[in-house]
């Protein structure tokens, strides 16, 4: 058979271009295979959801509380086929698994990079890459929130709410741009098939297409070595072979994140629509994002109250805090490379200490997010007792700045410590061997 | 070099082509930008998402209650939220909740209490005020804080109003206070006498809610 195929699909040639790619043999080269692991399970619990799942915010009679003849109770279609997955054997579980994948896809995303970043897996050639890998996260993004609105739950209502404020808070545009995309004036009768189109078409599209180009310039450019491979062959491909190594390793690594995600997604609700109920006015009491967004919604609590109208537009602190502040810190990202003035192209993953300001600017810009992500938890600080009304903006301003830089300068006093240390060993090496002669 | 370009007397095919190409590029592009223009449905001005204007009843929008008019005797200091309830173009009553940024938040407090900058002509006695119950900020509806008796937080971005001063802002990111809507006692029920006295979310200036009140007048006569 293999002879069969190989006439017609001459798969000894993509055996050798694609089949043979060695891949690494180190821990952290897994996060990307998690990113796509995540990838392929949400694409499946989709499609499932996708079957059962009723893409309107029409109101229908609620057939689990069906109230009377002659007062109906009315709920909106997609919130009623998502409580009527809930009832489907394993329905609940599916939406969980659904949605913890989501949320471990955004993280293994999140640290994937952060290893691209600290070994300075970024720089020439990998700058294309480092970009591709920005537009996915931001569009994993895009399509988790999109995701969360579908159940159209009071939740989903409110951060749909909020969603479509924030696009029509771009000075100018916003109102034509917020109603372009959530199908008219909010909450309009195409809100949901809108929403629906994005979250199961489009961004899926996008994120397919992307990862695709990811995967294939990855592959052409041959993952950076760890440095092991240094010293063991010095400028080889060290590493095994996608067929037949690292495959059962993947495959194993594929079962076990499953089992992971289902035993979470056993144990672990989230998402529960019964809890929140259908659209309401009623707000949801302290309302958050998930966890990667939330220091936009840090932002937001903090930033003082302004509004500038100019050329008959309106700058506001709603489009400063949750578009231009994203804006400024993605851009920074995506400049990452750029600020990197190597010429000379990258085989090795570099030792991060030995590379202490990119590591301090590193720390010092999670910590900068972990600090708008606690302002995101303001009311809770206020309500606990540890910030008051009156101190909690300025308390949480002060943060913004003294955290990332104390952060930023205690990097570089671990690292010459570091240093120091390695040194230390160094000599004491030296002095063996001058000790042995 | 020469300064003289060599024109060519007649137009090659690859020219030929190019520009072909480019021009239905450009047509097509064009023509997919002008699809744009669909996804944003035209917006009908009907009478449930009308803005509260005068001779609206004021009902409850509490699920369990939705639709009954509200009483005087409902009210006190802890918000009750409201609809509007106008009439359609046949004279039966409809509930303009069509438009969710019509939810009214309403107090009640012991005279003495509402003080400027709240309009006390557009209360009922000075004790009985009602307010957009919307958010100026990102427009999530405004609830009774948790952590300050007798304030309003928005728990969306924590936005704080004081029911008490007119709604002014006293913590977060809101720019505005809410706005205030006047209403009489009319017998038994809660009337609303005019527009909001000042513009409410989701509207960014005076202009764009003068309009949309020009436009509510000329479908009301």
């Amino acid at each position: 058979m293999n002879q069969w195929l190989d006439e017609r699909l001459h798969i000894s040639r993509l055996n050798d271009k694609f089949l043979r790619k060695a891949f690494p043999v180190h821990h952290s080269f897994f996060l990307g295979e998690i990113t796509l692991f995540s990838l392929i399970i949400l694409i499946l619990t989709g499609i499932l959801l996708a079957l059962s799942y009723e893409p309107s915010n029409s109101m229908v009679v609620n057939s689990f509380d069906p109230g009377t003849a002659d007062k109906p109770n009315l709920i909106p279609a997609a919130y009623h086929s998502a409580l009527k997955i809930n009832a489907m054997p394993f329905g609940d579980m599916l939406r969980r698994i659904h949605h913890w994948t989501a949320n471990i896809m955004v993280a293994a995303a999140v640290i994937h990079m952060m290893r691209v970043y600290f070994t300075g897996a970024y720089k020439k050639p990998r700058e294309i890459n480092w970009w591709v890998g920005m537009l996915l996260l931001i569009f994993t993004a895009f399509t988790a929130v999109t995701g969360y609105a579908l159940p159209y739950d009071n939740y989903a209502y409110n951060t749909l709410k909020v969603i479509y404020s924030i696009a029509a808070s771009l000075p100018w545009v916003g109102e034509w741009v917020s109603q372009a995309a959530f199908a008219g004036k909010f909450p309009g009768d195409g809100l949901i098939p809108r929403v629906y189109g994005y979250h199961i078409m489009l961004l899926p599209g996008i994120l397919l297409a992307l990862t695709a180009a990811h995967m294939l310039i990855m592959i052409k450019q041959k993952h950076t070595q760890p440095q092991y491979a240094k010293r063991i062959a010095y400028k080889k491909i060290v590493g095994v072979p996608l067929m037949t190594q690292q495959t059962p390793i993947m495959l194993a690594l594929t079962l076990l994140f499953a089992g992971i995600v289902v035993l979470f997604s056993a144990f672990i609700p989230v998402h529960p629509v019964e809890f929140f109920g259908p659209p309401s006015t009623t707000p949801i009491d302290n309302i958050k994002p998930d966890w990667y967004l939330l220091w936009i919604f840090g932002v937001l609590a903090i930033i003082p109250s302004f509004e500038i109208h100019f050329l008959g537009g309106v700058i506001n602190s709603e489009f400063v805090g949750a578009i231009v502040v994203p804006t400024i810190a993605l851009l920074a990202m995506f400049a990452v490379p750029m600020l990197d003035r190597s010429r000379d192209n990258l085989y090795y993953a570099e030792n991060p200490t030995n590379y202490p300001v990119r590591l301090g600017l590193g720390v010092a810009f999670m910590a900068l997010l972990i600090v708008w992500s606690v302002a995101g938890y303001k009311p809770e600080l206020i309500s606990a007792g540890i910030l008051s009304n009156a101190n909690a903006n300025a308390v949480l301003w002060i943060a913004t700045f003294l955290v990332p830089a104390l952060c930023y300068f205690a990097v570089q006093a671990i690292v010459r410590g570091i240093r120091s240390l390695r040194e230390a060993d160094a000599r004491d090496r030296a002095n063996f061997q001058a000790a042995d002669d | 070099m020469t300064r003289y370009k060599r024109q060519d007397p007649e137009i090659t095919r690859r020219k030929f082509i190019n520009v072909a190409m480019g021009t239905t590029a450009a047509v097509g592009g064009v023509s997919l930008l002008s699809t744009l223009g669909a996804a944003n449905p035209v917006f009908r001005l009907t009478a449930n998402k009308m803005p509260p204007q005068a001779g609206d009843i004021l009902v409850h929008a509490q699920e369990s209650k939705e639709g009954q008019p509200i009483r005087i005797a409902d009210l006190g200091p802890q918000l009750v939220r409201a609809w509007p309830q106008g009439k359609d173009e046949n004279g039966d009553p409809v509930i303009r909740k069509g438009d969710p940024n019509n939810i009214l938040a309403l107090y009640r407090f012991p005279k003495g209490q509402l003080v400027a900058p709240t309009n006390l002509d557009a209360t009922i006695d000075g004790e009985t005020v009602a307010y957009s119950d919307i958010c100026t900020h990102a427009g999530c509806s405004v609830g009774d804080s948790d952590i300050n008796a007798g304030e309003m937080k928005c728990p969306c971005h924590s936005g704080q109003y004081d029911p008490k001063r007119g709604c002014i802002v006293i913590g977060g990111p809101p720019p505005r206070p809410l706005a205030q809507l006047p209403i009489k006692l009319e017998g038994d029920n809660l009337v609303v006498t005019g527009f909001f006295l000042t513009y409410p979310y989701p509207y960014t200036n005076e202009n764009e809610w003068e309009s949309i009140k020009k436009e509510v007048e000329a479908q009301r006569t």
